[in-house]
């Protein structure tokens, strides 16, 4: 299924670590636009996959083109730096970038943090955070970039369900036209951000197929997965 | 600035009570001595408007800028060849290098520095900035070494380049050890300043402790180190406070 409005286009990727092989063969593509979800079993190469995605490894066989201008990638583990507040860690990638910080930004900055209710954690440092907290800080820092491309990996692992799905509105409010690429293994997470699902069998991508998200249910999984 | 500082009162308190103890000790055990090998701390303050009449002021001036200057050398050089071993892999190199260096006798060094430089601040100097320099670079190279790896391919991910890698990652990562540095290194460096003055030097306290035991003069000797030990606590307290305040972000709980 590659197509011409594709934005992301993944060709016969294979990952092997020593005489492991994690991904074999990988092919698939994600339209511009649209919010799909890689679901796979823990231990298959959805973050060899990522990593791969965020250009912090070149060892594979296989290609993929990325057409984002600013992707952004929201790792499993937060990734916060311990010795810059929570307020640093979020503008850290403005920083680098050499973003002006507008009123525009610094409004979206405020929002965000009504939404993950950290208005008063702005001058606390990561050791100071839950870990719901910190996951928290690394999806507004992952957003405030305004990507036109995000791969999140397991980013509400520590998040409650209502805290969850207010940070999940917020994104489809404020970044409606916004590609995702979202790699869980949790089912409930799945309809409530993405359109579509990418389904991993065994212990690898090896084979996919896709399927409405609205569709997923528990007996469908187990039916897969076992 | 609020965690550490508890800390850095909590170092004083402990220097002045080691301080205290250093005292006590050597007041028993100067009990069992005669004053011509141990004199008592009592008899030694009771003589030290005599010592300070003689120009005490200018050797220990002359000693720290010795100490500082070779140390600061050091400190600096250490540092870059540290971040150029980890730069380049060749840590466990630079490593074998620098513990090769280490083990040279500084009496022997002294003395080829003397006969190379001749008398004057550049042997004190020279011999701290050689016998310090593996201790800080190895630990800078260590401390690099021991990076986090999630961090730097967060930076990436992100955009950043080599300047936002030592910027955001590699020179946060030094600041412990840059302390640890401070301490370790600088009492290093005064007992080889010390030494470099006994052996090559006319003016210095490494001076006037080798004038004072050549005639056995050990009120005087005893007299000389306490103020290098006093000297060195005061330094310890001032670089705590200096982490303490201005540095305190870095040394966060794991």
């Amino acid at each position: 299924m590659i197509m011409s409005d594709d934005f992301l286009t993944v060709r016969k990727l294979t990952k092997r670590f020593a005489v492991q092989t994690v991904i074999e063969d990988l092919s698939f593509s994600i339209p511009k636009g649209s919010r799909v979800t890689i679901f796979a079993p823990s231990g298959s190469g959805k973050t060899t996959l990522i990593n791969i995605l965020s250009r912090l490894d070149y060892n594979f066989e296989g290609t993929f083109s990325l057409a984002a201008e600013n992707p952004a990638t929201i790792f499993q583990q937060p990734r916060l730096f311990p010795y810059m507040t929570v307020e640093e860690n979020i503008f850290l990638p403005i920083r680098i970038r050499e973003t002006q910080i507008t009123r525009d930004l610094l409004d979206k900055f405020e929002r965000w943090l009504e939404v993950c209710d950290l208005s008063t954690n702005l001058h606390c440092y990561p050791y100071q955070l839950s870990g719901g907290m910190k996951q928290k800080v690394a999806l507004i820092r992952g957003f405030l970039t305004e990507p036109d491309f995000v791969m999140m990996d397991e980013p509400f692992n520590s998040i409650d369900f209502r805290s969850k799905r207010a940070i999940i509105n917020h994104i489809l409010n404020a970044y409606p036209k916004i590609t995702v690429l979202f790699v869980t293994h949790t089912l409930d997470e799945i309809p409530l951000l993405t359109q579509s699902v990418l389904l991993f069998k065994a212990n690898q991508l090896a084979e996919f197929s896709t399927l409405d998200a609205s569709h997923l249910n528990l007996n469908f999984m187990e039916a897969i997965y076992g | 600035m609020g965690r550490l500082l508890p800390h850095f009162f909590t170092a004083i308190k402990n220097n002045a009570i080691g301080l205290l103890v250093f005292f006590v000790i050597w007041l028993l055990v100067a009990l069992f001595f005669p004053p011509y090998i141990l004199p008592s701390p009592v008899t030694v303050f009771q003589d030290v408007l005599s010592y300070l009449n003689q120009d005490i002021g200018h050797h220990l001036a002359v000693t720290l800028f010795r100490v500082l200057a070779g140390f600061g050398l050091a400190l600096s050089l250490g540092t870059v060849l540290g971040i150029l071993a980890f730069v380049t892999n060749l840590t466990a190199w630079v490593n074998s290098f620098m513990v090769s260096l280490q083990v040279i006798p500084g009496m022997i060094l002294g003395i080829i520095l003397l006969l190379a430089m001749g008398i004057g601040d550049g042997v004190p100097i020279a011999l701290v900035a050689i016998l310090t320099l593996p201790t800080i670079a190895i630990n800078t190279a260590n401390a690099l070494a021991k990076k986090k790896v999630a961090l730097e391919q967060y930076l990436i991910s992100a955009g950043g380049g080599k300047k936002h890698l030592v910027r955001y990652l590699y020179l946060p990562a030094l600041v412990p050890t840059y302390q640890s540095n401070l301490s370790i290194g600088l009492g290093l460096s005064v007992k080889v300043v010390l030494l470099g003055e006994f052996i090559g030097s006319q003016d210095g306290i490494g001076y006037l402790l080798n004038v004072a035991r050549i005639y056995f003069n050990m009120k005087e000797v005893i007299f000389y180190l306490a103020i290098v030990l006093l000297f060195t606590a005061l330094f310890e307290a001032t670089q705590s406070l200096l982490f303490a305040v201005c540095l305190e972000r870095y040394f966060f709980p794991e």
